[in-house]
């Protein structure tokens, strides 16, 4: 892609235009210009005078830029309503994935321990055990999976800071505070009932430990941000 | 006639209204309606080039056009064309512009005036 539409890419990205209509419209800008390039060649230009005049008709940067910044339907919804993009959604999400985690888990305790009053309880060395423990890395993960979703959709919408951060600590401190109970007290054998609550430290585990997880989840989720960040800023100084 | 400038508050609806006519007729792809518009209007009406692709987004998101790829001379492209409600708002639009332009024929050539002193 050409110098000018790696400008007008970077512009229309920082007025908030939605990633897909900015891709769509660079690709068809290209063919357009590659169409006019042809034309003013088959008049007799050299193809510098030919690419020049090309682009003079395409219009002005400000122009293609403006053309699509003021239609508020190009806007992507992280622009039109950051709350829930770094915010409700992320959370929705966590939700939803925690709610499968808890099913796993329910499901792994009637099958692999049906006389255990928790799912907790060591499951052996064989299969039980792969699957309680990819089950527990799903549930401590998706908090860190989720930040790296954040953080992509912002350094790829070349969002400023604020959101996404208040969106990574969110997650972090809901993240880190989750806590899972079940128990079978009611009928030995029956169904169980497995239950979640928030709070920063437990007795087993001791007062710091909620701290410590969501130290660990905001820092696997923040530093790859700023990563990102700096590496787009680079890269950005390279193509401009 | 060379072309020129046009004020953009005057043009407000006029793309819109001459892409929809274009691609009522045949379904062309952005340079070839840039192209057809500049013929057609005999160079009086011309913007810049590109400017033409949001309308045409907006107006496919809109409804009023629909797009598909195709591959022309090993060349992919996305033609556009006029759907139902396409052709709905280009009535709509085309009324309004045949009254505007009447309006206004009728101001410059002092019929409004003649109309106001009977």
């Amino acid at each position: 892609m050409t110098k000018p539409f790696n400008e007008l890419r970077e512009r229309l990205l920082r007025a908030g235009v939605a990633p897909r209509h900015v891709r769509r419209y660079l690709t068809e800008l290209a063919d357009h210009l590659a169409d006019l390039r042809a034309e003013e060649e088959r008049a007799g230009r050299s193809r510098a005078d030919a690419e020049s005049a090309a682009l003079t008709r395409l219009g002005g940067m400000d122009d293609l830029a403006k053309a699509m910044t003021e239609q508020r339907q190009f806007q992507s919804w992280s622009v039109r309503a950051p709350w829930a993009t770094f915010g409700l959604a992320p959370l929705l999400l966590l939700a939803a994935a925690w709610f499968v985690a808890l099913f796993i888990l329910w499901f792994g305790w009637k099958m692999f321990l049906p006389g255990s009053d928790t799912p907790f309880a060591p499951a052996g060395d064989g299969f039980a055990n792969v699957y309680f423990q990819i089950d527990r890395a799903f549930f401590f993960g998706v908090p860190i999976l989720i930040g790296w979703g954040i953080g992509l959709i912002a350094v790829r919408q070349r969002f400023k800071a604020v959101w996404p951060i208040a969106g990574l600590v969110l997650i972090a401190l809901i993240g880190g505070t989750a806590q899972v109970q079940a128990s079978r007290a009611a009928v030995s054998g029956g169904i169980g009932h497995i239950s979640m609550d928030f709070a920063l430290g437990t007795s087993v585990d001791g007062p710091f430990y909620g701290p410590f997880r969501v130290m660990v989840i905001l820092t696997l989720t923040v530093l790859p941000y700023l990563i990102w960040r700096l590496q787009q800023a680079h890269s950005r100084s390279q193509m401009l | 006639m060379a072309a020129r400038e046009t004020n953009p508050n005057f043009m407000n609806g006029v793309p819109e209204l001459l892409i929809l006519r274009l691609l009522e007729q045949e379904e062309m792809y952005g340079y070839e309606i840039v192209q057809a518009i500049r013929s057609r209007t005999d160079a009086v009406i011309a913007v810049g080039e590109g400017v033409v692709y949001p309308v045409l987004h907006g107006l496919e998101r809109e409804g009023a056009l629909t797009s598909r790829r195709k591959t022309v001379n090993n060349r992919s492209r996305i033609y556009y064309s006029v759907t139902p409600a396409g052709s709905h708002r280009l009535a709509d639009l085309s009324e309004a512009w045949t009254n505007l332009a009447a309006a206004i024929q009728k101001m410059l050539t002092g019929g409004q005036h003649d109309e106001a002193i009977q």
